[in-house]
Protein backbone atom coordinates (compact mmCIF):
# COMPACT_ATOMS: atom_id res chain seq x y z
CA UNK A 1 0.00 0.00 0.00
CA UNK A 2 1.48 3.45 -0.74
CA UNK A 3 0.99 6.07 2.03
CA UNK A 4 1.15 9.35 1.01
CA UNK A 5 1.67 11.43 4.54
CA UNK A 6 0.87 14.45 3.52
CA UNK A 7 -2.91 12.34 2.70
CA UNK A 8 -3.06 11.24 5.88
CA UNK A 9 -2.05 14.49 7.99
CA UNK A 10 -4.73 16.49 5.74
CA UNK A 11 -7.36 13.80 6.99
CA UNK A 12 -6.46 14.18 10.62
CA UNK A 13 -6.51 17.97 10.30
CA UNK A 14 -10.15 18.02 8.64
CA UNK A 15 -11.02 15.72 11.66
CA UNK A 16 -9.85 18.24 13.83
CA UNK A 17 -11.06 21.69 12.12
CA UNK A 18 -14.93 19.61 11.87
CA UNK A 19 -14.48 19.37 15.56
CA UNK A 20 -13.00 22.89 16.16
CA UNK A 21 -16.11 24.15 13.85
CA UNK A 22 -18.38 21.36 16.80
CA UNK A 23 -19.66 20.08 13.66
CA UNK A 24 -20.25 16.55 14.98
CA UNK A 25 -23.03 15.62 12.14
CA UNK A 26 -19.68 15.41 9.32
CA UNK A 27 -17.34 14.61 11.81
CA UNK A 28 -18.95 11.37 12.75
CA UNK A 29 -19.34 10.60 9.03
CA UNK A 30 -15.43 10.13 9.03
CA UNK A 31 -16.05 6.79 10.81
CA UNK A 32 -16.43 3.26 9.60
CA UNK A 33 -20.40 2.06 10.65
CA UNK A 34 -18.26 -0.13 13.43
CA UNK A 35 -16.04 2.64 14.12
CA UNK A 36 -15.24 3.99 18.13
CA UNK A 37 -13.94 6.60 19.73
CA UNK A 38 -11.87 5.86 22.99
CA UNK A 39 -10.40 7.49 25.59
CA UNK A 40 -9.05 5.86 28.31
CA UNK A 41 -8.90 6.68 31.99
CA UNK A 42 -5.92 4.85 32.34
CA UNK A 43 -2.35 5.07 30.60
CA UNK A 44 -1.83 1.95 28.82
CA UNK A 45 -5.48 0.65 29.07
CA UNK A 46 -5.84 -2.23 26.67
CA UNK A 47 -9.45 -2.84 27.84
CA UNK A 48 -12.74 -0.77 27.01
CA UNK A 49 -15.01 -3.45 27.68
CA UNK A 50 -14.28 -4.77 30.98
CA UNK A 51 -12.62 -1.49 32.32
CA UNK A 52 -14.09 1.93 33.08
CA UNK A 53 -13.33 4.64 30.29
CA UNK A 54 -14.02 8.51 30.30
CA UNK A 55 -15.56 7.73 26.66
CA UNK A 56 -16.07 4.66 24.25
CA UNK A 57 -18.86 5.83 21.71
CA UNK A 58 -19.72 3.50 18.90
CA UNK A 59 -21.67 5.38 15.88
CA UNK A 60 -25.22 4.56 18.30
CA UNK A 61 -23.37 7.29 20.57
CA UNK A 62 -22.15 9.27 18.05
CA UNK A 63 -25.60 9.69 16.93
CA UNK A 64 -27.43 10.68 20.22
CA UNK A 65 -24.35 13.05 20.76
CA UNK A 66 -24.86 14.81 17.82
CA UNK A 67 -28.88 15.05 18.79
CA UNK A 68 -27.96 16.09 22.02
CA UNK A 69 -25.02 18.85 20.98
CA UNK A 70 -26.48 22.13 22.03
CA UNK A 71 -30.00 20.92 22.90
CA UNK A 72 -31.98 23.60 23.89
CA UNK A 73 -33.41 21.61 27.25
CA UNK A 74 -30.06 20.38 28.20
CA UNK A 75 -28.55 22.76 31.27
CA UNK A 76 -25.21 21.76 30.29
CA UNK A 77 -25.23 23.21 26.91
CA UNK A 78 -26.67 26.79 27.52
CA UNK A 79 -22.60 28.07 27.27
CA UNK A 80 -20.77 27.64 24.00
CA UNK A 81 -18.07 25.22 23.49
CA UNK A 82 -15.08 26.08 21.58
CA UNK A 83 -12.16 24.48 21.02
CA UNK A 84 -8.86 25.05 18.48
CA UNK A 85 -6.64 22.02 17.69
CA UNK A 86 -2.94 21.53 17.25
CA UNK A 87 -1.93 18.22 15.80
CA UNK A 88 2.43 17.38 14.85
CA UNK A 89 4.40 14.30 14.67
CA UNK A 90 1.98 12.70 12.44
CA UNK A 91 3.47 9.15 11.89
CA UNK A 92 2.43 5.95 10.31
CA UNK A 93 3.28 3.13 12.85
CA UNK A 94 1.28 -0.09 11.47
CA UNK A 95 -0.12 -1.18 8.26
CA UNK A 96 -2.25 -4.42 7.45
CA UNK A 97 -1.71 -4.10 3.54
CA UNK A 98 -3.97 -6.98 2.65
CA UNK A 99 -7.31 -5.68 5.05
CA UNK A 100 -6.23 -2.20 3.74
CA UNK A 101 -5.70 -0.68 7.32
CA UNK A 102 -2.99 1.77 8.89
CA UNK A 103 -2.36 2.93 12.49
CA UNK A 104 -1.48 6.77 12.62
CA UNK A 105 -0.06 8.16 15.89
CA UNK A 106 -0.04 11.96 16.46
CA UNK A 107 0.58 14.19 19.14
CA UNK A 108 -1.94 17.10 20.41
CA UNK A 109 -3.03 20.01 21.93
CA UNK A 110 -6.64 20.53 22.16
CA UNK A 111 -8.04 24.38 23.96
CA UNK A 112 -11.33 24.07 25.22
CA UNK A 113 -13.40 26.86 25.96
CA UNK A 114 -16.55 25.75 27.72
CA UNK A 115 -17.28 27.90 31.10
CA UNK A 116 -13.39 27.72 31.39
CA UNK A 117 -11.01 27.68 28.90
CA UNK A 118 -9.09 23.93 29.79
CA UNK A 119 -5.69 22.85 27.68
CA UNK A 120 -5.78 18.85 26.87
CA UNK A 121 -3.16 17.00 25.37
CA UNK A 122 -1.90 13.73 24.57
CA UNK A 123 -1.51 11.17 21.68
CA UNK A 124 -3.72 10.03 19.40
CA UNK A 125 -3.95 6.66 17.85
CA UNK A 126 -5.79 6.80 14.53
CA UNK A 127 -6.28 3.23 13.25
CA UNK A 128 -7.56 4.20 9.27
CA UNK A 129 -9.80 2.63 6.59
CA UNK A 130 -8.55 2.75 3.36
CA UNK A 131 -11.29 3.53 1.06
CA UNK A 132 -11.78 3.99 -2.22
CA UNK A 133 -12.39 7.83 -1.79
CA UNK A 134 -10.25 8.19 0.51
CA UNK A 135 -9.96 7.00 4.66
CA UNK A 136 -12.51 5.81 7.38
CA UNK A 137 -11.88 6.47 11.15
CA UNK A 138 -11.68 2.70 12.77
CA UNK A 139 -11.00 4.00 15.70
CA UNK A 140 -10.04 7.01 16.90
CA UNK A 141 -8.02 6.61 20.78
CA UNK A 142 -7.02 9.57 22.68
CA UNK A 143 -4.54 9.43 25.73
CA UNK A 144 -4.85 12.26 27.48
CA UNK A 145 -1.11 12.28 29.97
CA UNK A 146 -3.47 13.43 32.63
CA UNK A 147 -6.18 10.86 31.91
CA UNK A 148 -6.55 9.83 35.49
CA UNK A 149 -7.16 13.64 36.57
CA UNK A 150 -9.88 15.17 38.26
CA UNK A 151 -11.70 16.01 35.34
CA UNK A 152 -14.84 18.68 35.19
CA UNK A 153 -17.02 18.42 32.17
CA UNK A 154 -16.23 17.37 29.21
CA UNK A 155 -18.83 18.53 26.12
CA UNK A 156 -17.09 17.29 23.61
CA UNK A 157 -15.03 14.64 21.89
CA UNK A 158 -11.03 15.93 22.01
CA UNK B 1 -17.07 30.74 67.56
CA UNK B 2 -19.38 31.81 65.91
CA UNK B 3 -21.91 28.95 65.57
CA UNK B 4 -23.36 28.27 68.70
CA UNK B 5 -25.49 24.88 68.63
CA UNK B 6 -28.85 27.42 68.64
CA UNK B 7 -27.51 29.01 65.73
CA UNK B 8 -27.08 25.96 64.26
CA UNK B 9 -30.49 24.46 65.39
CA UNK B 10 -32.00 28.01 63.26
CA UNK B 11 -30.30 26.86 59.85
CA UNK B 12 -32.80 23.67 59.71
CA UNK B 13 -36.69 23.99 59.73
CA UNK B 14 -39.06 21.11 58.44
CA UNK B 15 -39.27 21.85 54.96
CA UNK B 16 -36.20 24.21 53.96
CA UNK B 17 -32.37 24.69 54.79
CA UNK B 18 -30.59 27.71 55.14
CA UNK B 19 -28.46 28.71 52.32
CA UNK B 20 -25.61 29.09 54.30
CA UNK B 21 -25.17 25.31 54.38
CA UNK B 22 -23.88 24.99 51.21
CA UNK B 23 -21.81 28.17 51.18
CA UNK B 24 -19.94 29.15 54.46
CA UNK B 25 -16.55 27.89 54.55
CA UNK B 26 -16.94 28.20 58.51
CA UNK B 27 -19.71 25.42 58.41
CA UNK B 28 -17.47 23.19 56.31
CA UNK B 29 -15.00 23.02 59.00
CA UNK B 30 -17.38 22.02 61.55
CA UNK B 31 -19.16 19.57 59.04
CA UNK B 32 -15.51 18.37 58.40
CA UNK B 33 -15.50 17.68 62.20
CA UNK B 34 -19.00 16.31 63.60
CA UNK B 35 -20.14 14.82 60.66
CA UNK B 36 -17.47 13.44 58.47
CA UNK B 37 -15.35 12.74 61.52
CA UNK B 38 -17.55 10.92 63.55
CA UNK B 39 -19.78 8.83 60.86
CA UNK B 40 -18.84 5.66 59.29
CA UNK B 41 -17.34 7.09 56.24
CA UNK B 42 -16.36 4.72 53.04
CA UNK B 43 -12.80 3.88 52.76
CA UNK B 44 -12.28 1.04 49.77
CA UNK B 45 -12.66 -2.49 49.12
CA UNK B 46 -10.86 -5.19 49.80
CA UNK B 47 -10.25 -6.64 46.89
CA UNK B 48 -7.77 -3.30 46.30
CA UNK B 49 -5.12 -4.73 48.71
CA UNK B 50 -5.88 -8.58 47.58
CA UNK B 51 -1.96 -9.57 48.71
CA UNK B 52 -0.21 -8.53 52.04
CA UNK B 53 1.49 -5.29 51.65
CA UNK B 54 -1.04 -3.49 49.00
CA UNK B 55 -2.03 -0.48 50.11
CA UNK B 56 -4.98 2.40 48.67
CA UNK B 57 -4.43 5.81 49.99
CA UNK B 58 -7.80 8.23 50.13
CA UNK B 59 -8.97 10.60 52.85
CA UNK B 60 -11.57 10.39 55.30
CA UNK B 61 -13.28 13.84 55.49
CA UNK B 62 -10.25 16.27 55.93
CA UNK B 63 -7.74 13.40 56.54
CA UNK B 64 -5.18 11.81 54.56
CA UNK B 65 -5.47 7.91 55.05
CA UNK B 66 -3.99 4.73 54.19
CA UNK B 67 -5.96 1.25 53.73
CA UNK B 68 -3.93 -1.61 54.05
CA UNK B 69 -3.26 -5.67 54.28
CA UNK B 70 -0.09 -6.50 56.39
CA UNK B 71 1.56 -9.56 56.64
CA UNK B 72 -0.64 -11.18 59.14
CA UNK B 73 -3.74 -10.68 56.44
CA UNK B 74 -5.21 -8.27 58.90
CA UNK B 75 -6.64 -4.95 57.28
CA UNK B 76 -5.74 -1.27 58.66
CA UNK B 77 -6.23 2.07 58.43
CA UNK B 78 -3.88 4.61 59.01
CA UNK B 79 -3.20 8.08 58.66
CA UNK B 80 -0.75 9.23 56.15
CA UNK B 81 1.33 11.09 58.79
CA UNK B 82 4.61 10.37 59.45
CA UNK B 83 4.91 10.38 63.60
CA UNK B 84 8.49 12.27 63.42
CA UNK B 85 7.73 15.81 61.02
CA UNK B 86 3.95 14.68 59.83
CA UNK B 87 5.13 14.20 56.01
CA UNK B 88 2.44 11.95 54.41
CA UNK B 89 4.82 8.53 54.03
CA UNK B 90 3.17 7.52 50.52
CA UNK B 91 2.06 10.23 48.01
CA UNK B 92 1.03 7.22 45.39
CA UNK B 93 -2.92 6.21 45.28
CA UNK B 94 -1.98 2.56 45.48
CA UNK B 95 1.01 0.00 45.77
CA UNK B 96 2.70 -2.60 47.43
CA UNK B 97 5.15 -1.96 50.22
CA UNK B 98 7.00 -4.30 52.86
CA UNK B 99 7.37 -0.91 55.26
CA UNK B 100 6.20 2.00 54.67
CA UNK B 101 9.28 5.06 55.13
CA UNK B 102 9.12 8.02 55.25
CA UNK B 103 10.95 10.29 51.92
CA UNK B 104 12.08 13.31 54.72
CA UNK B 105 14.10 11.45 57.60
CA UNK B 106 13.66 7.52 56.98
CA UNK B 107 11.46 6.75 59.52
CA UNK B 108 10.31 3.60 58.87
CA UNK B 109 6.84 1.70 59.74
CA UNK B 110 5.23 -2.13 59.99
CA UNK B 111 2.48 -2.21 57.41
CA UNK B 112 0.21 -1.93 61.00
CA UNK B 113 1.28 0.95 61.22
CA UNK B 114 4.34 0.57 64.11
CA UNK B 115 7.33 2.22 64.26
CA UNK B 116 10.53 -0.19 62.82
CA UNK B 117 13.37 2.38 62.80
CA UNK B 118 14.58 5.18 63.24
CA UNK B 119 17.93 6.39 61.11
CA UNK B 120 20.87 6.81 62.95
CA UNK B 121 19.75 6.37 66.81
CA UNK B 122 22.65 7.56 69.13
CA UNK B 123 20.83 11.05 68.25
CA UNK B 124 17.99 9.77 70.48
CA UNK B 125 20.21 8.49 73.19
CA UNK B 126 19.00 9.82 76.59
CA UNK B 127 16.60 12.38 74.83
CA UNK B 128 13.83 11.05 76.93
CA UNK B 129 12.25 9.84 73.19
CA UNK B 130 10.39 6.13 73.24
CA UNK B 131 9.86 4.65 70.03
CA UNK B 132 7.04 2.59 71.29
CA UNK B 133 5.25 5.42 72.67
CA UNK B 134 2.38 5.60 69.89
CA UNK B 135 2.53 9.51 69.30
CA UNK B 136 5.57 8.18 66.95
CA UNK B 137 3.91 5.70 65.19
CA UNK B 138 1.70 5.88 61.73
CA UNK B 139 -1.41 6.34 63.89
CA UNK B 140 -4.77 3.95 63.21
CA UNK B 141 -8.22 5.45 63.05
CA UNK B 142 -10.13 4.98 65.88
CA UNK B 143 -12.36 2.35 64.61
CA UNK B 144 -12.51 0.26 61.24
CA UNK B 145 -15.26 -2.28 60.14
CA UNK B 146 -15.28 -4.28 57.22
CA UNK B 147 -18.75 -5.96 55.48
CA UNK B 148 -18.01 -8.42 52.59
CA UNK B 149 -14.79 -6.40 51.52
CA UNK B 150 -16.41 -2.69 51.79
CA UNK B 151 -14.25 -1.08 54.51
CA UNK B 152 -15.41 1.91 56.62
CA UNK B 153 -13.57 3.81 58.84
CA UNK B 154 -14.87 5.89 61.72
CA UNK B 155 -12.01 8.67 63.29
CA UNK B 156 -14.53 9.16 66.73
CA UNK B 157 -14.39 6.20 68.82
CA UNK B 158 -17.59 6.66 70.66
CA UNK B 159 -21.06 6.98 68.52
CA UNK B 160 -22.96 3.96 67.04
CA UNK B 161 -21.21 0.99 65.97
CA UNK B 162 -21.06 -0.20 62.42
CA UNK B 163 -24.61 -2.28 62.19
CA UNK B 164 -25.92 0.29 63.60
CA UNK B 165 -24.88 3.19 61.99
CA UNK B 166 -25.91 1.30 58.45
CA UNK B 167 -29.04 0.26 59.72
CA UNK B 168 -30.83 -1.37 56.22
CA UNK B 169 -28.12 -0.33 54.06
CA UNK B 170 -25.94 -3.08 54.53
CA UNK B 171 -29.03 -4.85 52.46
CA UNK B 172 -28.10 -3.09 49.52
CA UNK B 173 -24.33 -4.20 49.58
CA UNK B 174 -25.46 -7.69 50.47
CA UNK B 175 -28.01 -7.53 47.81
CA UNK B 176 -25.20 -6.41 45.36
CA UNK B 177 -22.51 -9.25 46.36
CA UNK B 178 -25.16 -12.17 46.46
CA UNK B 179 -25.77 -11.04 42.49
CA UNK B 180 -22.11 -13.03 41.97
CA UNK B 181 -22.94 -16.95 41.59
CA UNK B 182 -19.79 -17.05 43.86
CA UNK B 183 -20.59 -14.60 46.44
CA UNK B 184 -18.09 -12.07 46.24
CA UNK B 185 -17.58 -8.78 44.17
CA UNK B 186 -13.84 -7.27 43.33
CA UNK B 187 -13.04 -3.94 41.64
CA UNK B 188 -12.36 -3.24 38.16
CA UNK B 189 -9.90 -1.22 36.99
CA UNK B 190 -8.84 2.35 37.96
CA UNK B 191 -11.92 4.71 39.35
CA UNK B 192 -13.80 7.24 37.24
CA UNK B 193 -12.99 10.67 39.27
CA UNK B 194 -15.20 13.39 38.30
CA UNK B 195 -14.60 16.90 40.37
CA UNK B 196 -17.53 18.86 41.18
CA UNK B 197 -17.94 22.89 41.40
CA UNK B 198 -19.99 22.62 44.61
CA UNK B 199 -20.71 21.50 48.38
CA UNK B 200 -20.84 18.12 49.00
CA UNK B 201 -24.48 17.81 50.36
CA UNK B 202 -25.63 18.96 46.69
CA UNK B 203 -24.29 15.52 44.99
CA UNK B 204 -25.72 13.86 47.77
CA UNK B 205 -28.72 15.41 48.01
CA UNK B 206 -29.27 14.71 44.23
CA UNK B 207 -29.32 10.58 44.33
CA UNK B 208 -32.57 10.32 45.18
CA UNK B 209 -34.39 13.48 43.79
CA UNK B 210 -36.12 11.74 41.38
CA UNK B 211 -38.35 15.24 40.77
CA UNK B 212 -35.02 16.27 38.56
CA UNK B 213 -34.28 13.54 35.69
CA UNK B 214 -37.42 14.17 33.28
CA UNK B 215 -36.14 18.28 33.53
CA UNK B 216 -32.50 18.24 33.60
CA UNK B 217 -31.99 14.82 31.92
CA UNK B 218 -34.63 15.63 28.94
CA UNK B 219 -31.97 16.00 26.03
CA UNK B 220 -30.78 13.01 26.47
CA UNK B 221 -34.01 10.94 26.18
CA UNK B 222 -35.04 13.08 23.64
CA UNK B 223 -31.99 12.84 21.15
CA UNK B 224 -32.05 9.21 21.77
CA UNK B 225 -35.91 9.12 21.07
CA UNK B 226 -34.64 10.83 17.87
CA UNK B 227 -31.92 8.30 16.86
CA UNK B 228 -34.53 5.48 17.21
CA UNK B 229 -37.54 6.74 15.29
CA UNK B 230 -34.77 7.54 12.73
CA UNK B 231 -34.05 4.02 12.34
CA UNK B 232 -36.34 1.44 10.18
CA UNK B 233 -39.30 0.35 12.29
CA UNK B 234 -38.58 -2.96 14.43
CA UNK B 235 -34.92 -2.32 15.25
CA UNK B 236 -33.86 -3.65 18.51
CA UNK B 237 -33.18 -1.22 20.88
CA UNK B 238 -29.25 -0.97 21.67
CA UNK B 239 -28.40 -1.61 24.85
CA UNK B 240 -26.90 2.37 25.28
CA UNK B 241 -30.54 3.30 24.84
CA UNK B 242 -32.03 0.86 27.63
CA UNK B 243 -29.66 2.33 29.83
CA UNK B 244 -29.95 6.13 28.68
CA UNK B 245 -33.86 6.25 28.14
CA UNK B 246 -35.16 6.15 31.70
CA UNK B 247 -33.23 8.71 32.65
CA UNK B 248 -36.43 10.79 31.11
CA UNK B 249 -39.23 8.63 32.56
CA UNK B 250 -42.28 10.41 34.09
CA UNK B 251 -43.11 11.42 37.34
CA UNK B 252 -45.67 8.62 37.84
CA UNK B 253 -42.60 5.93 36.94
CA UNK B 254 -40.11 7.62 40.08
CA UNK B 255 -43.11 7.81 42.41
CA UNK B 256 -44.03 4.05 42.10
CA UNK B 257 -40.32 3.64 42.79
CA UNK B 258 -40.96 5.47 46.23
CA UNK B 259 -37.86 6.30 48.51
CA UNK B 260 -37.45 4.81 52.04
CA UNK B 261 -35.64 6.20 54.88
CA UNK B 262 -33.68 5.44 58.20
CA UNK B 263 -31.77 7.37 60.65
CA UNK B 264 -28.42 8.73 60.42
CA UNK B 265 -29.11 10.32 56.86
CA UNK B 266 -29.58 7.05 54.76
CA UNK B 267 -32.08 6.43 52.13
CA UNK B 268 -32.87 4.02 49.38
CA UNK B 269 -35.22 4.83 46.25
CA UNK B 270 -36.78 1.62 44.33
CA UNK B 271 -37.27 -2.04 45.89
CA UNK B 272 -39.58 -4.26 44.22
CA UNK B 273 -38.58 -2.15 41.02
CA UNK B 274 -36.66 0.43 39.84
CA UNK B 275 -35.57 1.78 36.53
CA UNK B 276 -33.11 -1.24 36.06
CA UNK B 277 -35.80 -3.53 35.98
CA UNK B 278 -36.51 -3.43 32.59
CA UNK B 279 -32.81 -4.41 31.30
CA UNK B 280 -32.29 -7.44 28.87
CA UNK B 281 -31.92 -10.84 30.36
CA UNK B 282 -27.92 -12.12 29.69
CA UNK B 283 -27.84 -15.69 28.79
CA UNK B 284 -26.66 -17.61 31.21
CA UNK B 285 -26.31 -15.36 34.33
CA UNK B 286 -29.94 -16.76 35.69
CA UNK B 287 -28.54 -20.39 34.94
CA UNK B 288 -25.02 -19.34 37.30
CA UNK B 289 -26.94 -17.80 40.21
CA UNK B 290 -28.99 -20.75 40.27
CA UNK B 291 -26.03 -22.94 40.49
CA UNK B 292 -24.48 -20.46 43.20
CA UNK B 293 -27.61 -20.15 45.49
CA UNK B 294 -30.16 -22.56 44.36
CA UNK B 295 -33.33 -21.23 42.53
CA UNK B 296 -35.72 -19.77 45.45
CA UNK B 297 -32.73 -17.30 46.93
CA UNK B 298 -31.35 -16.67 43.07
CA UNK B 299 -35.07 -15.08 42.61
CA UNK B 300 -34.77 -13.41 45.56
CA UNK B 301 -31.89 -11.48 45.11
CA UNK B 302 -32.44 -10.73 41.58
CA UNK B 303 -36.41 -9.40 42.78
CA UNK B 304 -34.63 -6.54 44.86
CA UNK B 305 -33.59 -3.79 42.95
CA UNK B 306 -32.95 -1.01 44.72
CA UNK B 307 -32.45 1.64 42.08
CA UNK B 308 -29.41 3.80 44.74
CA UNK B 309 -28.60 3.45 48.09
CA UNK B 310 -27.16 6.66 49.93
CA UNK B 311 -24.99 5.85 53.15
CA UNK B 312 -24.37 9.49 54.37
CA UNK B 313 -22.63 11.07 53.79
CA UNK B 314 -20.03 9.80 51.91
CA UNK B 315 -21.21 6.17 50.11
CA UNK B 316 -23.85 5.58 47.58
CA UNK B 317 -24.21 2.10 45.82
CA UNK B 318 -26.25 1.01 42.83
CA UNK B 319 -26.17 -2.73 43.92
CA UNK B 320 -28.05 -3.80 40.53
CA UNK B 321 -25.50 -2.47 38.40
CA UNK B 322 -22.66 -3.09 40.74
CA UNK B 323 -21.64 0.73 40.94
CA UNK B 324 -20.62 2.91 43.81
CA UNK B 325 -19.93 6.67 43.90
CA UNK B 326 -17.60 7.86 46.45
CA UNK B 327 -18.21 11.52 48.19
CA UNK B 328 -14.74 13.50 48.97
CA UNK B 329 -15.45 16.93 49.94
CA UNK B 330 -12.46 19.19 48.75
CA UNK B 331 -13.64 22.61 50.21
CA UNK B 332 -17.01 24.60 50.76
CA UNK B 333 -17.61 24.52 46.96
CA UNK B 334 -15.58 21.66 45.66
CA UNK B 335 -16.43 17.94 45.97
CA UNK B 336 -14.67 15.28 44.20
CA UNK B 337 -17.14 11.96 43.07
CA UNK B 338 -15.18 8.78 42.68
CA UNK B 339 -17.28 5.88 40.80
CA UNK B 340 -15.46 2.24 41.89
CA UNK B 341 -17.15 -0.34 39.28
CA UNK B 342 -17.14 -4.27 40.68
CA UNK B 343 -17.48 -7.81 38.63
CA UNK B 344 -19.32 -9.95 40.29
CA UNK B 345 -17.21 -13.35 40.30
CA UNK B 346 -18.70 -16.40 38.53
CA UNK B 347 -21.33 -14.02 36.53
CA UNK B 348 -20.94 -14.04 32.26
CA UNK B 349 -18.90 -11.34 31.18
CA UNK B 350 -21.39 -8.91 29.84
CA UNK B 351 -22.51 -8.23 33.33
CA UNK B 352 -19.34 -6.41 33.88
CA UNK B 353 -19.48 -4.72 30.37
CA UNK B 354 -22.88 -3.50 31.43
CA UNK B 355 -21.80 -2.44 34.57
CA UNK B 356 -19.31 -0.25 32.76
CA UNK B 357 -21.34 1.09 29.74
CA UNK B 358 -23.79 2.14 32.43
CA UNK B 359 -20.81 4.05 34.35
CA UNK B 360 -19.28 5.70 31.21
CA UNK B 361 -22.99 6.88 30.09
CA UNK B 362 -23.98 8.14 33.79
CA UNK B 363 -21.30 8.90 35.50
CA UNK B 364 -18.80 9.99 33.31
CA UNK B 365 -17.41 13.96 33.36
CA UNK B 366 -17.77 13.45 29.28
CA UNK B 367 -21.11 11.27 29.30
CA UNK B 368 -24.97 12.99 28.35
CA UNK B 369 -26.15 12.68 32.25
CA UNK B 370 -23.00 13.59 34.43
CA UNK B 371 -22.40 16.97 32.87
CA UNK B 372 -26.10 18.56 33.63
CA UNK B 373 -26.11 17.45 37.07
CA UNK B 374 -22.72 19.01 37.37
CA UNK B 375 -24.41 22.12 35.47
CA UNK B 376 -27.15 22.63 38.10
CA UNK B 377 -25.42 22.08 41.25
CA UNK B 378 -22.36 24.74 40.36
CA UNK B 379 -25.68 27.13 38.83
CA UNK B 380 -26.98 26.68 42.59
CA UNK B 381 -23.37 27.11 44.26
CA UNK B 382 -23.27 30.27 42.53
CA UNK B 383 -26.31 31.48 42.81
CA UNK B 384 -26.66 30.85 46.76
CA UNK B 385 -24.32 33.85 47.21
CA UNK B 386 -26.83 35.90 46.43
CA UNK B 387 -28.54 38.14 49.26
CA UNK B 388 -32.09 38.09 47.34
CA UNK B 389 -33.47 35.00 49.02
CA UNK B 390 -31.99 33.30 52.32
CA UNK B 391 -33.70 29.51 52.30
CA UNK B 392 -33.49 26.44 50.37
CA UNK B 393 -37.15 24.79 50.10
CA UNK B 394 -38.16 20.79 50.36
CA UNK B 395 -42.10 20.54 51.07
CA UNK B 396 -42.50 18.17 48.11
CA UNK B 397 -44.68 15.89 49.95
CA UNK B 398 -44.63 16.82 53.33
CA UNK B 399 -46.52 15.57 55.77
CA UNK B 400 -47.39 12.31 53.68
CA UNK B 401 -44.60 9.99 54.81
CA UNK B 402 -45.88 6.60 55.81
CA UNK B 403 -43.75 4.85 58.36
CA UNK B 404 -43.05 1.06 57.86
CA UNK B 405 -44.17 -1.56 60.04
CA UNK B 406 -41.31 -2.43 63.27
CA UNK B 407 -38.94 -0.57 62.07
CA UNK B 408 -37.27 3.08 62.15
CA UNK B 409 -37.71 3.04 57.84
CA UNK B 410 -40.03 5.80 56.47
CA UNK B 411 -41.57 5.47 52.90
CA UNK B 412 -43.03 8.86 50.51
CA UNK B 413 -43.39 8.76 46.66
CA UNK B 414 -40.47 8.69 44.80
CA UNK B 415 -40.60 12.26 44.09
CA UNK B 416 -41.09 13.42 47.97
CA UNK B 417 -38.13 15.66 49.31
CA UNK B 418 -38.11 12.79 52.22
CA UNK B 419 -34.62 11.90 51.45
CA UNK B 420 -33.62 15.46 51.85
CA UNK B 421 -35.66 16.25 54.96
CA UNK B 422 -34.20 13.18 56.12
CA UNK B 423 -30.37 14.44 55.67
CA UNK B 424 -30.99 17.56 56.90
CA UNK B 425 -32.32 15.47 60.56
CA UNK B 426 -29.00 14.04 60.63
CA UNK B 427 -27.14 16.54 59.64
CA UNK B 428 -28.60 19.04 62.86
CA UNK B 429 -28.24 15.96 64.96
CA UNK B 430 -24.21 15.63 64.11
CA UNK B 431 -23.95 18.79 64.08
CA UNK B 432 -25.64 20.02 67.55
CA UNK B 433 -24.29 17.13 69.58
CA UNK B 434 -22.10 18.36 72.77
CA UNK B 435 -18.91 17.92 72.13
CA UNK B 436 -15.84 17.92 75.03
CA UNK B 437 -14.20 20.76 73.65
FE1 LIG C 1 -29.30 13.69 37.50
Amino acid sequence: MSVDIREIEDFLYAEADLLDRTDLENWMALFTDDGTYWMPVREDQDDPLNEISILYENRTLMAIRCNNFGHRLAPSMEYPVRCNHIISAVRVTGEDEARGLLTVTSKFQAVVCYREQTLYAGRYTHRLQKEPDGYKIRQKRVDLINCDANHKSLLIYI
Amino acid sequence: MTYSKEKIGRLVEEARVHRSVYTDPELFELEMDRIWGHSWVYVGHESQLAKPGEFITTTVGKEPVILVRDKADAIHVLYNRCGHKGSKVTARPCGKNSVFRCPYHGWTYQLDGKLQMTPHKIGYENTGFDPEDPQFSLRPVARVASHRGFVFACLASDGPDFREFMQDTIATIDNMVDRSPEGEVEVVGNCLPYMHDCNWKMFVENLNDAVHPMVAHASVGKATEKLMKSLPEGTPYPPEAEIIFPFGSAYDLFDSMKVTTMPYGHSYMGGEQSIHTGYSDIPGYFEALVAGHGEDKAKTILSRNRHNTTVYPSFTIKDAVQVIRVVRPISVNQTLIQSWHFRLKGAPEQLLHRTITYSRLINSPASMVGPDDWDVYSRMQESLQSNAAEWVDMHRYLGRDELVEDSDLKRAPGTSDLTMRNQYQAWLEYMTVETAA
